[in-house]
């Protein structure tokens, strides 16, 4: 019913944007923030992601491909024809920029962003989530996202316990520890 | 677009698949999803969002690395990366750095031809991973006698009989590639080819190589 409202009823736009934030408020805001911008470190940051992205996860979720005890619960209380919606208003909000921590581990991390690592065959993070780290509608936005967020995304990739793609399962098991870490340090810093 | 014309124009394959197999040799048997993807008409627009999940390693304009680590691909004919990608997913070409990026999860047939068509239609950039420059007479020499036939004069390739491309291709990655012909572990070898190459040397190798990285095809 949203959809069809935003294509043949251009003013409704702000009228759905009142509904996302009304449903966002009751039910995502606690942990992600009514902005998106998540102040817990292990909840992600969900503010200029791009709207596509956020429905397809939220839509993993229901289907179980994707694993959360605490997102599955909140997600069965959604109604599935909202997600696109619920995307567009966190893909349009602002997101703050990161912190740097530790400016040294940031810039290895920064040069692994943009060339991976050659050796083990680790393609640079850049080539699908973009220069800035500003993703699209494949692949999530990592820039100012929480550190320890990342951490565990990537870790969870390498044990397959996130098993939504295969790219980041390979990918995950081919970085080191210390990758890791320095990758989320720079990106949690842009 | 002419180029796409005469290549599609040029592919016997194109005329049915009972005229494919016959044809083709066994170093490059055109079945399966390889002749699905070859058959099938690539779009460049589709391509070039699906290379977003290459180019992290073949780089944005598929450049490929100076290193000599990963192959450019800019301008490659459509039917060689079309048998490349199709032998590294099946293992006839062993690269288990990059198979699980081009596996069956990750790609249809439709995007391996959407992918090889935009490539194909990339400008060939500049090189930038030459050899020492010690033994290009003696490269050229080689090239000329051995290679040119095949590979064109100028290192063009020639997509109709998957022969690549060679101009332009980074040194390193030209002499790991012909060093594994040589020795016989690429896996999808056409058998002319490895007996052309069975005799160099090292030395041989890495001149003609040096010779390759050098040809200019823009």
């Amino acid at each position: 019913m949203a959809a069809i409202s935003l294509l043949v009823a251009a003013p409704a736009l702000g009228d759905d944007m009142e509904r996302a934030r009304s449903i966002v408020a009751a039910t995502c805001a606690a942990c992600h923030g009514l902005d998106g911008n998540s102040v817990v470190p292990n909840f992600p940051k969900l503010a200029g992601r791009h709207p596509d992205y956020i429905a397809k996860e939220l839509g993993d979720f229901i289907s179980g491909r994707r694993k959360s005890d605490i997102m599955a619960s909140v997600v069965a209380a959604l109604d599935t024809d909202d997600f696109k919606l619920l995307g567009a208003y966190y893909g349009s909000q602002q997101p703050t920029p990161g912190k740097v921590a530790d400016p040294t581990i940031a810039e290895n991390g920064k040069k692994f962003y943009f060339e991976g690592n050659e050796q083990t065959g680790v393609p640079a993070c850049e080539g699908c989530h973009g220069t800035a780290a500003e993703g699209n509608r494949k692949f999530p936005r990592l820039a100012g996202q929480h550190r320890e967020y990342l951490i565990e995304q990537i870790l969870s990739f390498r044990t397959n316990a996130r098993s939504t793609t295969r790219v980041m399962r390979e990918v995950s098991v081919r970085m080191t520890d210390a990758e890791i870490k320095a990758v989320a340090e720079y990106l949690s810093s842009m | 677009m002419r180029k796409w014309l005469l290549l599609l124009l040029a592919m016997p394959w194109l005329a049915g698949p009972n005229l494919a197999n016959d044809a083709t040799p066994a170093w490059n048997e055109i079945t399966g999803e390889k002749l699905l993807a070859l058959k099938l008409k690539g779009n460049v627009a589709r391509g070039e969002e699906a290379f977003e999940g290459c180019q992290g390693c073949h780089r944005r304009g598929a450049t490929g690395s100076a290193s000599g680590m990963y192959p450019r691909l800019a301008g490659q004919h459509a039917a060689v990366l079309i048998e490349q990608m199709a032998d590294i997913r099946s293992g006839r070409r062993r690269n288990p750095k990059m198979e699980p990026f081009a596996d069956e999860h990750v790609l249809t047939p439709q995007a391996i031809a959407d992918i090889a068509f935009y490539l194909q239609g990339l400008p060939v950039p500049p090189s930038l991973g030459k050899g020492p420059g010690k033994a290009l007479e003696r490269g050229k020499a080689i090239y000329s006698r051995d290679c040119a036939d095949c590979h064109g004069e100028g290192g063009e390739g020639n997509g109709a009989k998957f022969y690549p491309m060679v101009a332009g291709q980074h040194f390193v990655y030209l002499l790991r590639e012909a060093r594994l012909l040589r020795d016989g572990e690429r896996g999808n070898a056409n058998p002319d080819m490895v007996r052309v190459i069975k005799p160099y040397s090292d030395q041989d190798l890495e001149a003609v190589a040096d010779y390759m990285s050098r040809l200019d095809k823009r």
